[in-house]
């Protein structure tokens, strides 16, 4: 069983009997004292068994975790995040405990979850790649969503856009999809625009996020973030699709190349998701790559797709980098 | 002559139907003398698609210099979102 800091500090605060085994080697627990609780200090392999519930703790809660359902304990419950949670939580009151999967990688932690809950990501496009990018960025904590697209959701959006059911057909995206990803984080803001990016709004759109994703299916939309994106400063997560293949790009950032320097000329040809046809899991991986490299320059974490395109092929499973 | 080794990607692949080709030019050919190489052996299905030529990973400027044993991509913009 789990319990988070959240619901340990109300176990504490109505005076509810339990036991507090601290698990951890002598080293992490001078290191990072728990703060606030009295502990029972033990061994993982002489865990003192008590009548009344015990809560075990080590750093980030990933140890108690397993060791609950290895040996089955009854009334035992592994602290969600570990003392680093709850730590953070005392001091600041604030329950990351939610985020512990990632917050125990060693170039996230509390300061790189942080970050994400400050940051405001665009997503331009709310079809193939937007959908998947933003749920995993508002899984992944991003504080405040703003979305822009002007389209209604058809039935053969829903092969790959899976924020949209049956029940959302005809329905603004921008709607449906800000009822889902407000159903997956309560407590993140997501800001809808329902038309399409154009001259008039474009700039007031991406000039106070941090990054935004270009998620469009179209060149003459790609242009359009593109120039706005150098305009206001932001760097532009661009993904594009064809057939079997996604591209990855972060342009304008630190002055590096935009879309514009990328294709000079834009083709007079199609390739659009409905002429070209398009199998739904492609935008799944591209949109989560995307995802994937805006929280790693909101963390500042290296290497990432600043001045390289990346290249996927979903048939034979092979990536390439060129540097622009 | 030098040998290459020219990687195609998106519409390039289809139209030439192999997504990599060896071949073997002329010494002194650039980029821009390969691009329309190319263009003709897709005898038509390559018109009105631009291509970004990358040299061994590395975006290159047009009339680049091709050497013995480079990998030359071909890629082209793509719409899909």
């Amino acid at each position: 069983m789990i319990i988070t800091p959240q619901e340990l500090q109300q176990w504490k605060d109505e005076g509810k009997s339990f036991t507090v085994i601290d698990l951890r080697p002598a080293e992490q627990r001078e290191e990072f004292p728990l703060d606030g609780l009295r502990s029972v200090i033990a061994e993982l392999g002489s865990i003192p068994i008590t009548e009344s519930e015990s809560v075990l703790i080590c750093q980030f809660g990933i140890v108690t975790e397993g060791i609950i359902i290895e040996r089955e304990l009854k009334n035992a419950f592994s602290l969600l995040g570990g003392v680093q949670a709850w730590n953070a939580y005392q001091s600041e009151k604030e329950d990351l405990s939610r985020w512990s999967r990632q917050t125990v990688l060693p170039n996230i932690g509390l300061e790189g979850q942080k970050k994400l809950l400050n940051a405001t990501v665009g997503v331009v496009g709310m079809g193939g790649l937007g959908c998947p990018a933003s749920q995993s960025l508002i899984a992944a904590g991003i504080g405040k969503l703003k979305i822009i697209d002007g389209d209604n959701v058809e039935l053969s959006n829903l092969h790959r856009q899976p924020l949209y059911g049956v029940e959302d057909i005809g329905r603004m995206k921008v709607q449906a999809a800000k009822e889902k990803l407000e159903k997956l984080n309560r407590d993140a803001i997501v800001e809808i625009v329902d038309v399409f990016i154009n001259d008039d709004n474009g700039l007031n759109f991406i000039s106070d996020v941090d990054i935004v994703i270009d998620a469009t299916d179209n060149i003459p939309a790609r242009l359009l973030v593109d120039r706005f994106s150098k305009e206001a400063g932001v760097p532009m997560v661009y993904g594009g699709l064809y057939r079997y293949e996604g591209q990855v790009a972060i342009l304008n950032a630190n002055g590096r190349s935009g879309y514009s320097e990328l294709f000079p000329e834009p083709p007079s040809v199609g390739g659009t998701c409905s002429d070209a046809g398009v199998l739904g899991m492609l935008p799944g991986i591209i949109g989560n790559i995307q995802a994937l490299e805006t929280v790693k320059l909101i963390v500042g974490i290296k290497p990432n797709l600043v001045g390289k395109l990346l290249m996927y092929d979903g048939m034979s499973h092979t990536a390439q980098t060129i540097e622009l | 002559m030098i040998q290459v080794k020219v990687k195609c990607f998106s519409h390039v692949k289809y139209a030439l139907e192999t997504d990599e080709l060896e071949l073997e030019l002329e010494r002194e050919t650039t980029t821009t003398r390969l691009d329309k190489l190319i263009r003709e052996k897709a005898k038509g299905k390559l018109d009105g698609v631009s291509l970004r030529v990358a040299v061994n990973q590395k975006y290159v400027p047009e009339e680049t210099v091709l050497g013995d044993g480079d990998e030359v991509a071909l890629i082209p913009p793509v719409q899909g979102g």
